[in-house]
């Protein structure tokens, strides 16, 4: 399998994702303008940090006049996921030259992750998995942009239909199941999603990490009852 | 300001990416944590899924009347049936518009 196949295979793989993306950049472009921002900063603003939901809280912030260190804090916070998505993929990447890796670090988002992960888990010893992840994050990165602008020209003509809080979860919905192939990886999903609801009042989208440390802790005791099977 | 502000969250967001993969981490700390590395995925998207299929009034999750964990219902199914990303995304989309359109419980 040459480096065009799976650079191709990625893009495919990402695009059914993009049902989920491109309505959620609208919906981040209308907030952004009504939140007072310049077009160009509205803009701007997908390709200078690049991640879905801390853009949406980014803009939430600004419209309430919030600090720079409270916006520097949650956009981090929200963010610092990707610190465990690169972690995660080091095996994989750490070996390429620091272009590349400063590149694909640029893309790792939760789509693309999500998309590649599955390659990266399945192929360990390819050694071009890196053309997939470009794949994805190009892809993913380009819907982001084009969907930016149309919320940005769109301005608050948003369809009804279009419903932010449930197409966002029904993609990562239809993303981690297939991963759930054990009981240990059952008992984490579990436990990081009713940890998140507990501990969802605490600010600065704590919750997040919270459940994620959670979820791992359960994940990892209970390892050994997968090597019962 | 606002230029400053959105150069800096995007400095620090590009910083969490980068980080495990620039090479400064000490590499002694990768094997102790590499075990738990599978459910990363998992354990970060999943709070996401929960906190968007519930609703919430004066931290008390609503159940019934909620047709987004019905529809997120017949998502899981589908996604275990058709193991597509496509397909888990079209039903679960299409059962929550004909719910919250055409039902009234």
């Amino acid at each position: 399998m040459n480096k065009w196949i799976i650079f191709r295979q990625g893009i495919l793989e990402e695009l059914p994702l993009q049902l989920g993306v491109f309505p959620f950049g609208i919906i981040y472009g209308i907030m952004a303008i009504e939140s007072g921002l310049t077009p160009l900063q509205s803009f701007l603003m997908s390709s200078i940090i690049f991640g879905g939901a801390s853009q949406i809280v980014f803009v939430q912030l600004i419209s309430s006049s919030s600090s720079i260190p409270i916006i520097l804090t949650s956009i981090t916070a929200i963010n610092s996921r990707h610190f465990l998505y690169s972690l995660s993929m080091y095996d994989f990447l750490i070996k390429l030259k620091l272009k590349w890796r400063i590149i694909l670090a640029y893309l790792l988002t939760d789509e693309a992750y999500a998309v590649s992960i599955r390659k990266f888990m399945k192929e360990p010893n390819n050694s071009l998995l890196r053309y997939h992840l470009l794949g994805t994050g190009l892809t993913l990165f380009t819907s982001w942009q084009m969907a930016t602008l149309t919320g940005i020209l769109l301005g608050g003509n948003l369809p009804q239909f279009l419903d932010l809080n449930f197409i966002i979860p029904l993609t990562f919905l239809a993303i981690i199941v297939p991963m759930i192939n054990s009981i240990s990886t059952f008992f984490a999903v579990l436990s990081s999603g009713l940890s998140s609801l507990y501990f969802k009042n605490l600010e600065l989208s704590l919750w997040i990490l919270l459940a994620g440390i959670v979820g791992l802790f359960v994940g990892f005791i209970t390892r050994k009852l997968d090597k019962k099977e | 300001m606002t230029w400053l502000t959105i150069v800096l969250c995007g400095f620090f967001t590009f910083l969490m990416r980068f980080i495990p993969l620039s090479g400064i981490m000490p590499k002694k700390l990768y094997p102790n944590i590499k075990p738990s590395l599978e459910y990363i995925p998992l354990v970060v998207l999943t709070p996401i899924i929960f906190n968007g299929l519930s609703v919430f009034e004066n931290n008390i999750i609503f159940v019934t009347e909620n047709f987004k964990l019905y529809s997120a219902i017949i998502a899981v199914l589908a996604a275990i049936v058709f193991n597509n990303v496509l397909i888990t995304i079209t039903l679960g989309m299409l059962s929550f518009l004909l719910m919250s359109n055409f039902l009234n419980i």
